[in-house]
């Protein structure tokens, strides 16, 4: 396992874990119908920041965020990879953006590029602990981030994937997918931070598996998400784990087939956290956003310790991941 | 209607990338999906892109597609009454 | 370097399996085309892919029509390049042009480069992970790809490699069979 030491997020929604999560709360979303925002595409119901931002520079103040004082040394250090989970990034060079973050944090080991379509985030966390565990580093600054753009926008028309509302998951009435961006960022480490109050949280263990069935289509059985849930279940119960937090597109098929191998996987009387309905699919930044929020969510439960939470991503090309987390005083 | 119906079923091989295909393998009357040419879901929305990009005609109900995409013949039927191009 | 058990080399005019050169009349995308009657042929949907997993697709299949050493299909893809799908991004964007705006959802689906593993998964009934990362240099997915094998202890091989593709007659594939060691 390995240590979260630091996270952040900046949406719509606003600046810092806690902002957003507080909006959360709050009941507000970033979701809102565009209608020219990008030429030729159709009207879309998406949550996007009022200034449209730059790439680069937003993940550089997600990872500043995330650090607590005094860590600029750790992130500058040849023992810290920095991993960025994306899907198109700001142009087509995403290799050369993760450098440049990298490089602002005077970072000379080359960045890691994970490009798993919407499972990128946690797939970026899996590789982060295995990495960690080896010994390779021992420090990881996983960001996840993606801007929405008329290539993207216009792309998901085409599948006619989108809802002209805000999305509805796992509801009979869900029509579809709305788009979102946003940047977020989580650190793991080999060690916990030393004399901490807080509750930490341990990244315990992490599951990617491919339904082999179509590359945009997912398997109506939940072949691969199934798989993903039984290997993080390893160990643990179903009565251990405070929420699911699910991908939760709220396309017909893909609800569908979380619930199935949600039930199949014998995990389906626990809470689901759904929060597209507030950020939209903010898709490479979904997997990191996603996580910090079922901590937070589960910290706030405070129902049992320790605190287990589990979140799963499915996305293009077939491929499904989980992971689990877990935390303690 | 017939030369609708060839041109359409060149328009379905190069939009579907059906290589080893000429029209005359096509039957206008078999199944699209399922058996017949076994077109699958990604096809079905490069057909509704087809008959806009062609044939100025939006489809924005996919469900109302299935009626549609029957067939080559059912396709040629539906542009032919609703084409703006 | 990783312990390989079998590779397979391809550029757009060659194609080289365990040292011994394949031999081929085309070149670039048709020479993939040509592999594929040769070594497929059955598999229609070869032709709705783009070069890059084209590319990918025929390095995984000659790879795996012989057996490995057990008899054992790989349980994990995991591949990488530098350029993602710097290819069919071009290409999608033709289809969104300034005047003649009509998405193809069909070239959409592979501006993704992990559509490559998912293709091969497919192909070969994988369930097993399958991941894509962007990175510098082939030396950085071996960092990775041993990052992956001391975790899960699995037994069984990993398909892995580097698929690079920026046009019809520009590509470069090195796909290996890996086991644990």
């Amino acid at each position: 396992m390995v240590y979260c030491i630091g996270h952040s997020i900046i949406s719509p929604l606003g600046e810092g874990s806690q902002a957003n999560f507080d909006a959360v709360q709050a009941g507000r979303t970033g979701l809102k119908i565009h209608t020219d925002r990008f030429a030729d595409v159709e009207p879309f119901c998406a949550s996007l920041f009022d200034t449209p931002q730059s790439f680069v520079p937003l993940c550089i103040k997600s990872v500043e965020q995330a650090l607590v004082y005094g860590s600029l040394s750790m992130v500058r250090s040849s023992d810290t990879i920095f991993i960025l989970s994306t899907t198109k990034g700001d142009n087509l060079d995403l290799w050369t953006s993760a450098q440049a973050i990298a490089r602002h944090f005077c970072n000379t080991n080359p960045p890691v590029v994970v490009s798993n379509a919407c499972t990128s985030g946690v797939c970026a966390q899996i590789t982060a602990q295995r990495l960690l565990e080896a010994g390779m580093y021992r420090q990881a600054v996983v960001i996840g981030c993606d801007l929405q753009t008329r290539f993207i926008v216009s792309g998901f028309q085409s599948f006619k994937a989108l809802s002209p509302e805000p999305c509805l998951p796992f509801s009979p009435d869900r029509k579809g997918l709305n788009l979102g961006e946003a940047a977020a960022t989580i650190i793991y480490s080999q060690q916990p931070i030393a004399n901490s109050q807080q509750p930490f949280w341990t990244l315990e263990t992490g599951s990617i598996h491919n339904d082999a069935n179509h590359i945009s289509a997912p398997s109506r059985t939940g072949e691969g998400a199934y798989q993903c849930l039984t290997d993080v279940m390893d160990g643990v119960t179903p009565d251990e784990i405070a929420l699911i937090g699910v991908h939760g597109t709220a396309t017909p098929y893909n609800d569908a087939m979380e619930q199935t191998a949600i039930e199949r996987a014998g995990l389906q009387n626990v809470p689901k956290n759904m929060l597209k309905p507030f950020f939209g699919h903010t898709m490479g930044a979904a997997g990191v956003l996603e996580t910090i929020l079922c901590m937070k969510e589960a910290e706030r439960q405070k129902t049992q310790k320790p605190i287990h939470v589990i979140k799963m991503l499915s996305g293009f090309g077939g491929v499904n991941a989980a992971i689990r987390l877990k935390s303690e005083y | 209607m017939e030369q609708l119906i060839d041109q359409l079923k060149a328009q379905i091989i190069e939009a579907l990338n059906f290589e080893d295909m000429s029209p005359a393998d096509i039957d206008p009357d078999a199944k699209l999906f399922g058996e017949g040419l076994g077109l699958d879901s990604i096809d079905a929305l490069e057909l509704i892109m087809l008959m806009d990009r062609e044939y100025g005609i939006k489809l924005t109900d996919p469900k109302a597609g299935k009626a549609i995409f029957q067939s080559v013949r059912t396709m040629a039927e539906y542009i032919q009454a609703n084409r703006t191009k | 370097m990783l312990n390989a058990e079998s590779y397979i080399e391809i550029t757009p005019a060659s194609v080289v399996r365990n040292g011994q050169p394949i031999a081929v009349s085309e070149t670039g995308d048709r020479m993939l085309v040509e592999l594929y009657r040769r070594y497929a042929g059955d598999y229609p949907k070869f032709f709705k892919m783009d070069t890059l997993c084209r590319l990918g697709f025929i390095a995984a299949e000659i790879l795996l029509k012989e057996p490995t050493a057990n008899s054992q299909q790989p349980t994990a893809i995991i591949m990488a390049n530098r350029s993602a799908s710097i290819k069919n991004d071009t290409d999608y964007l033709a289809t969104i042009s300034d005047g003649n705006y009509y998405p193809s959802p069909s070239l959409f689906v592979y501006t993704l480069p992990n559509i490559v593993t998912g293709e091969i998964a497919i192909r070969h009934h994988i369930q097993g992970e399958t991941a894509f990362y962007i990175l510098d240099t082939p030396e950085q997915l071996e960092t990775i790809v041993k990052s992956q094998k001391s975790k899960t202890q699995s037994p069984e091989p990993i398909l892995c490699g580097w698929v690079e593709c920026s046009a019809a007659n520009e590509f470069y594939a090195k796909l290996q069979i890996i086991w644990n060691n």
